[in-house]
């Protein structure tokens, strides 16, 4: 035992075989936050360099999108927003799915795109994940930011009431969203850097996956019937609430809400687990 | 007596071939399915490989021990595949051993690839920045480098473009004057020199000489230019299908590695210019050893003649042109140098070929450089050691066994012959 803990004190580091859950500690990551931040601001720079618009794209990308869901769903379908200008509702809606589905997308391509990097030199491979969603996060603060002039101009225009108090309800809620994407994003990163076919189904999955949200709807909308489909997507309650910290309408459920949180701990948990276990295996064969 | 500072205990690595993964979820579910579930047998089992005499794996490392102590630098050579790169990896931290222990203490850095993680769409300082927090350097310490960096790299007019207009050397200069400027306690360099103009490799080679000679850091050094690693480290590891072969003082290792090396380098092929030998102004695409032999397995021996044919690229313009073709023995004696007559060539390939006849050479092992100069004095590129050929020995009705002496065995004739006697001598 005495020996033992002497040739630990001795050496600084050791290799070996064994692959641990947890993988890194957390002060190795608090280590290498330079390049957590450098590698977001690479992706950034690099993302709009040699373009027309460049980081305009943040803002014309859901711009675009609301006035073709109004056009679609509003005014051909003519689904009903319950008195609130489609255009807002509408904002509302993609605003928040696009945090979910960027942060899930590059999270889950992470891994693959990064790997002939990590074949070369070593740093907590989760940075490269985390350096995604730390992008993403800051696209979606301009995107918030264009939600909120728009939903200042429909409050000045007297077409809309708020209550400023429901406003902090977005923090959980971005945290509990950008949780759940990260946590399934880690889980298939893995899995996309093995089987290169997943990625297009995925591309697809989330496609479908709009639709079982509540983006373009609202909750009460949907026919009690198959209620429950929706109330599984641990997604649902989000939206929910997040349109109701604008707007003040939505179903809202406390337990929907807490059993959204505890999906997000859990989908955080594995994933970490799993990216941490597989990604040692991984090097060998990609 | 100095630190240990990383001690390896056994170190194996395993990999699998072929059949693990097949990068496709379909094919590995119905796989899995065929042979767990139904207890078939797997459609997509790579029947070959168990084979006999193909293994379906491998064993990059086995076994493999060493102690390497403060202020060391170790040079790691062997053939293709021995297992060099596999080693390095696991020192890194890029993949884990099968099993086995290193130890070490203090900070180590590695550089196994020039630039990684360079975006080329993004500038040199940007690519200063991302390559130096990837390498393991704070913001500070790259601030605090910065203008040494750019200053060792010689591209600071060029700082605010983005790399992917950067020539070929340019990009290698930056990114390896970054990583020149890695201040660990261990530092783990890859094949990494091949690249660059000789004065930069030089000037790397001097950087890195530096580190460990008066910072007293540890240098672990891989390359296939026995030469620099002679130069550079005072300890060698000889690898050779995975098992360390020989370890120790570095002289001994090259030499013993030297005089085994049974393989052969007769060919040298580029695909592309990018990865052929050289820099900016000659890139050696090929270098082929042709043995006029009757028998195409046969062996070179002091009667056959050789061929070196070689093909290079001159980027140069009009520019006046010779190549020197260079034979030194396995123990680094020049025993030839011959130069082609200079004349102009315009920017393009050209071929070369020599031919050394016959019953010239002596028995040994020999190896082959070319050195290419412009204006028959300065010199564009010297490709050190880019053929390696053993030739036999051949000595019908000699009853003496011993090695035959000189480096050359030429087949002048000399004459005997027997003279009137002249009685007054011998008597």
């Amino acid at each position: 035992m005495a020996e033992e803990q002497k040739a630990l004190k001795f050496w600084d580091w050791e290799i070996n075989s064994k692959s641990t859950w947890l993988g890194v500690e957390l002060s190795e990551i608090y280590a290498y936050r330079g390049l957590l931040l450098r590698l977001t601001r690479k992706d950034f720079l690099g993302t709009y360099q040699q373009t027309l618009l460049g980081p305009f794209w943040v803002l014309i990308q859901p711009l675009l999108t609301v006035i073709t869901y109004v056009l679609v769903f509003n005014k051909v379908i003519g689904i009903s927003t319950n008195g609130v200008p489609p255009f807002l509702f509408n904002l509302i809606g993609i605003t928040l799915w696009n945090l979910f589905s960027e942060v899930f997308l590059n999270t889950a391509k992470s891994f693959s795109q990064n790997a002939g990097i990590f074949n070369k030199v070593y740093f907590p491979r989760i940075i490269v994940a985390l350096s995604a969603v730390y992008l993403q996060l800051i696209l979606f603060g301009i995107q918030l930011l264009l939600l909120i002039v728009v939903f200042g101009y429909f409050l000045i225009t007297g077409k809309i009431t708020a209550n400023p108090a429901n406003f902090f309800l977005i923090i959980p809620i971005i945290i509990i969203t950008t949780g759940i994407a990260f946590g399934a994003g880690l889980i298939l990163s893995v899995m996309t850097a093995k089987y290169r076919d997943l990625m297009a189904l995925i591309q697809l999955l989330i496609r479908l996956l709009m639709f079982v949200c509540p983006v373009f709807y609202s909750l009460s909308m949907v026919p009690e019937k198959v209620k429950w489909m929706v109330n599984l997507n641990p997604l649902s309650s989000q939206f929910e609430y997040f349109r109701y910290a604008f707007i003040g309408t939505g179903q809202l459920s406390d337990l929907q809400f807490m059993y959204s949180a505890s999906f997000m701990v859990l989908m955080v948990f594995f994933g970490v687990l799993l990216f941490n276990k597989l990604s040692d295996a991984l090097m060998d064969v990609i | 007596m100095s630190k240990t500072v990383i001690q390896a205990e056994n170190i194996s690595k395993f990999y699998r071939l072929g059949t693990i993964g097949s990068g496709s979820l379909r094919r590995d579910l119905q796989s899995w399915w065929s042979s767990q579930v139904l207890r078939k047998e797997d459609p997509y089992a790579d029947t070959h490989s168990t084979m006999p005499g193909q293994a379906d794996h491998i064993w990059a490392l086995r076994n493999v021990d060493f102690e390497i102590k403060e202020g060391e630098s170790w040079g790691i050579i062997g053939a293709n595949g021995a297992g060099k790169s596999t080693l390095l990896k696991i020192l890194s931290r890029i993949v884990k051993p099968t099993s086995g222990i290193v130890r070490g203490r203090g900070k180590i850095s590695s550089l196994l690839e020039v630039g990684t993680g360079f975006h080329p769409e993004l500038t040199g300082r940007e690519n200063i920045f991302i390559s130096g927090h990837m390498l393991g350097m704070k913001k500070a310490e790259i601030i605090k480098k910065f203008d040494e960096i750019v200053e060792f790299s010689g591209v600071s007019a060029f700082l605010d473009t983005p790399v992917k207009r950067y020539s070929s050397g340019m990009y290698v200069r930056l990114a390896f004057a970054v990583a020149a400027h890695l201040e660990p306690d261990i530092l783990i360099v890859d094949e990494v020199l091949a690249v660059g103009d000789a004065e930069f490799q030089k000037k790397c080679l001097g950087k890195m000489n530096d580190a460990t000679r008066q910072n007293g850091r540890t240098l672990i050094f891989v390359s296939h230019n026995l030469q620099a690693v002679s130069n550079l480290c005072s300890k060698a590891i000889w690898l050779e299908k995975g098992h360390a072969k020989r370890n120790g003082d570095v002289k001994s290792v090259v030499n013993s590695y030297l005089s085994t090396m049974q393989t052969k380098l007769w060919k040298q092929e580029y695909l592309s210019l990018r990865q052929a030998p050289g820099n900016e102004y000659i890139r050696v695409l090929s270098v082929e050893l042709v043995p006029h032999l009757e028998d195409p397995l046969g062996v070179i021996d002091i009667r056959t003649s050789i061929t070196v044919k070689f093909k290079f690229y001159s980027s140069s313009p009009k520019a006046n042109l010779s190549t020197d073709l260079l034979l030194y023995t396995i123990s680094g004696e020049c025993v030839f140098d011959i130069p082609s007559k200079p004349a102009i060539y315009n920017e393009g390939f050209i071929e070369g070929e020599c031919t050394i006849p016959g019953n010239f050479l002596n028995d040994g092992a020999y190896y082959l450089s070319l050195y290419f100069v412009q204006d028959t004095s300065r010199e564009l590129f010297d490709y050190q050691e880019c053929l390696q050929f053993e030739v036999a020995d051949y000595r019908p009705e000699i009853n003496w066994y011993d090695k035959w002496w000189g480096y050359v065995r030429p087949n002048f004739p000399l004459l005997l012959k027997p003279v009137v006697a002249d009685n007054s001598i011998i008597s």
